[in-house]
């Protein structure tokens, strides 16, 4: 890791926060005030986003305002040696771009393909609830992409970590975070 | 492409082992560099996330994972120095003698070339160096007896203790844990406060991770770490018959040989092999200390039975450490299951948080939307789990090899192919019922026993043994074929037992550094 990179990236750890581009320029913000502000993302494309803030938003109520596009954005225009994606720990293989285009891509496909055209972002939340159950258990019809059952399992754990893994969403759940060393931006 | 001056002794890899074998040489005066291949963390590095602990994991060059039981970047995987010991549960249970020599006693799995009283020792004084805090006399209802160790049990807390009436209902006996944390403030290191964030690294010096131990020593005595370098290859003379050095590429990927009269990898169980492979040469066609075939064989990882139960009770799951507050070795012996060979260990009471793979949301992983919701905010307070960790046995086809894939210089990855044999899955199985009833006896509300077999920690590939007939090393670490060539940490046990390997490969290398330094002047000529 080049000197300059790694203590940009320890900023970033000891305030909490995420280094997101604005306007040009490198600023520290959470992944939920990136999203309130707008922030371009770096990566996904804007229908992938969509795709992904409904998904989250399925799997954990809460997601799409903690800004989990914003934070899977960020993530995976990073080194994959620096994420923090569950990804890392499930064993997905660098880089995880791949992987979030292959899956928000494989979700949409089907969605199409199900409901006359629509994406996932556009179903009802009845709807999406029922497709996620499918998706969970490796049964919607006609699936082309990385295991569904996987999809639901990687896409969960990053709206987890948005909602709850977060210093307020400890408290949320009325669990003391009691840290060594803070998050100083309740991250 | 640089040659650096000769030093005494090169070791790659800064986790556990490495520290082990870096604080002794150094205390013996030697000239040490430990190569890491990923960030050299500092204990201000550890922020209390879950989220921010990913830094500290598993990464680096890929690994393909296959088998019908891939055994993935478990938790044990580090990223930097310290490796998985600056972020692990430090749980420490020992062996026991059974484990050692399993294929005389029972024609099964392998024998190792010492025994429980070669090691006994270095148990005891790996608990002095690092501290641990446990109750020696109640575990010597199931081993022989030792010193005490340094520091009394840590405190418990509800989320453990309420299992206790639960394994008393089906028979079977527990103690305290022994674990490597401090419980009073020892060697100048803080007592822990029971905040439950080891996972996420402690930075208050009460984990024994390396950083505040063996690796911190070993850096005051003047070992030298070089971050975000990887090796490739380990470096033969003409001949062949003796390892000059290493070669690696530094934080700015440039090749640098790092000549050196000892090599020690500790690159942990997947990736020293991937060293021995690419260091073929004419003379070690198939790798370095290979003659035998066994480089990458006999991989191994422990089957993980958990049983999670909701009690009508707060029990306060985010207090205690990560590591376990009580334990039994009651099912230990080999033939206690009738359906399955090899030893169960249960143990419970690592605290818990709500995210990462362990983390509470991922006891209901068929939940989402409201019902998680729900689930975490109305239920999760009373949740409480059990593990057991049950022995694989060795076998030949679990196997690390090279890969047609190659890393950004050229050098083939590999690939780690895996599956549990039937007693590994039988013992699985038997745990998982058996915790079902625990749970029954303990009062739970609800029960959800974990349906998926869970491969955890990952253990051989150099295994030792007497010769070169039948080991890549022999009981020190040290190669048959090479002298001047050590593997250290758990890829070097031959059987696995079912305990968390850590306290074993510290023990084995402290063993192993004390012989080498003994040995200096006709190892290192």
């Amino acid at each position: 890791m080049e000197q300059m990179e790694r203590r940009a990236f320890m900023k970033g750890a000891a305030t909490g926060a995420l280094a997101f581009a604005v306007g040009g320029v490198e600023v520290m913000l959470t992944p939920g005030a990136a999203r309130a502000q707008g922030v371009p993302l770096r990566t996904l494309t804007a229908a992938q986003a969509a795709t992904l803030d409904a998904l989250g938003e399925t799997l954990v109520p809460g997601a799409r305002q903690a800004g989990i596009s914003h934070f899977v954005d960020q993530q995976v225009s990073n080194p994959a040696e620096e994420a923090l994606l569950e990804a890392r720990i499930l064993n997905v293989r660098p880089p995880y771009a791949t992987f979030y285009r292959a899956a928000l891509g494989a979700v949409d496909r089907a969605s199409q393909a199900l409901n006359n055209g629509r994406g996932f972002a556009q179903l009802s939340e009845a709807e999406q609830r029922s497709f996620v159950d499918s998706m969970r258990q490796n049964k919607v019809d006609g699936w082309q992409g990385p295991a569904g059952g996987f999809v639901y399992l990687l896409l969960r754990s990053d709206a987890v970590d948005v909602v709850y893994g977060t210093m307020e969403g400890y408290a949320a759940l009325g669990i003391p975070y009691m840290p060594h060393i803070a998050p100083t931006q309740r991250w | 492409m640089a040659t650096l001056d000769k030093v005494d002794a090169v070791i790659v890899g800064a986790g556990a082992a490495g520290a082990v074998f870096a604080a002794v040489l150094a205390r013996a005066g030697k000239q040490v560099v430990l190569i890491e291949q990923g960030p050299d963390w500092q204990l201000s590095d550890l922020i209390s996330s879950d989220i921010w602990a990913r830094r500290l994991r598993g990464s680096g060059p890929p690994i393909r994972y296959e088998g019908r039981h891939p055994v993935g970047r478990t938790g044990d995987h580090g990223w930097g120095t310290g490796g998985a010991a600056l972020h692990y549960s430090a749980n420490f249970p020992r062996l026991l003698p059974a484990d050692f020599n399993m294929k005389s006693a029972h024609g099964r799995g392998l024998d190792w070339p010492i025994s429980y009283a070669d090691v006994a020792p270095y148990y005891d004084r790996i608990a002095r160096e690092i501290g641990i805090s446990g109750d020696a006399k109640a575990e010597e209802r199931w081993r022989p007896p030792g010193e005490p160790y340094p520091m009394p049990p840590l405190k418990t807390f509800r989320h453990g203790e309420v299992w206790v009436p639960g394994f008393r209902s089906v028979g079977i006996t527990v103690a305290p844990g022994a674990v490597g944390v401090n419980s009073t403030e020892y060697k100048g290191r803080a007592a822990c406060i029971h905040d439950g964030w080891c996972g996420a690294g402690c930075p208050t010096g009460a984990l024994a991770n390396p950083q505040a131990t063996l690796l911190g020593e070993a850096r005051a005595k003047g070992a030298q770490v070089r971050a975000m370098s990887y090796v490739t290859r380990v470096l033969t003379d003409a001949g062949g018959a003796r390892v000059t050095g290493v070669e690696y590429y530094d934080a700015d990927k440039q090749r640098q040989v790092q000549d050196a009269h000892v090599v020690v990898l500790a690159a942990f169980a997947s990736q020293n092999p991937r060293l021995l492979f690419n260091s073929a040469t004419d003379k070690h066609p198939n790798g370095l200390a290979n003659a035998s075939g066994l480089v990458g064989k006999y991989m191994m990882a422990h089957a993980g039975a958990t049983v999670s139960a909701i009690f009508d009770e707060d029990l306060q799951n985010y207090l205690g450490s990560f590591g376990y507050q009580f334990v039994s070795y009651d099912l230990h012996p080999k033939t206690s299951r009738k359906a399955a060979f090899g030893s169960t260990f249960w143990n419970t009471g690592a605290a818990q948080k709500p995210t990462d793979a362990r983390g509470i949301a991922n006891v209901r992983p068929d939940l989402f939307g409201k019902e998680l919701d729900e689930f975490l905010v109305g239920k999760a307070r009373g949740l409480a789990r059990i593990t057991a960790i049950c022995e694989e046995l060795p076998s030949a086809d679990n196997r690390i090899e090279l890969s047609s894939e190659k890393d950004e210089f050229g050098f083939p990855l590999v690939r780690l192919i895996h599956s549990f044999q039937a007693d590994a899955i039988g013992l699985f199985d038997a745990a998982i019922a058996e915790g079902v009833e625990i749970a029954k006896g303990a009062g739970a509300k609800e029960i959800w026993p974990g349906r998926a077999i869970g491969p955890q920690h990952l253990l051989g590939g150099t295994v030792m043994g007497k010769s070169a007939n039948d080991s890549v090393v022999d009981s020190f670490g040290q190669t048959h074929e090479l002298a001047n060539l050590y593997v250290a940490g758990c890829g070097i046990f031959p059987t696995e037992s079912s305990a968390n390997p850590t306290f074993t490969l510290n023990a084995l290398s402290l063993r192993g550094a004390e012989q080498l330094v003994a040995n200096w002047s006709s190892i290192a000529i």
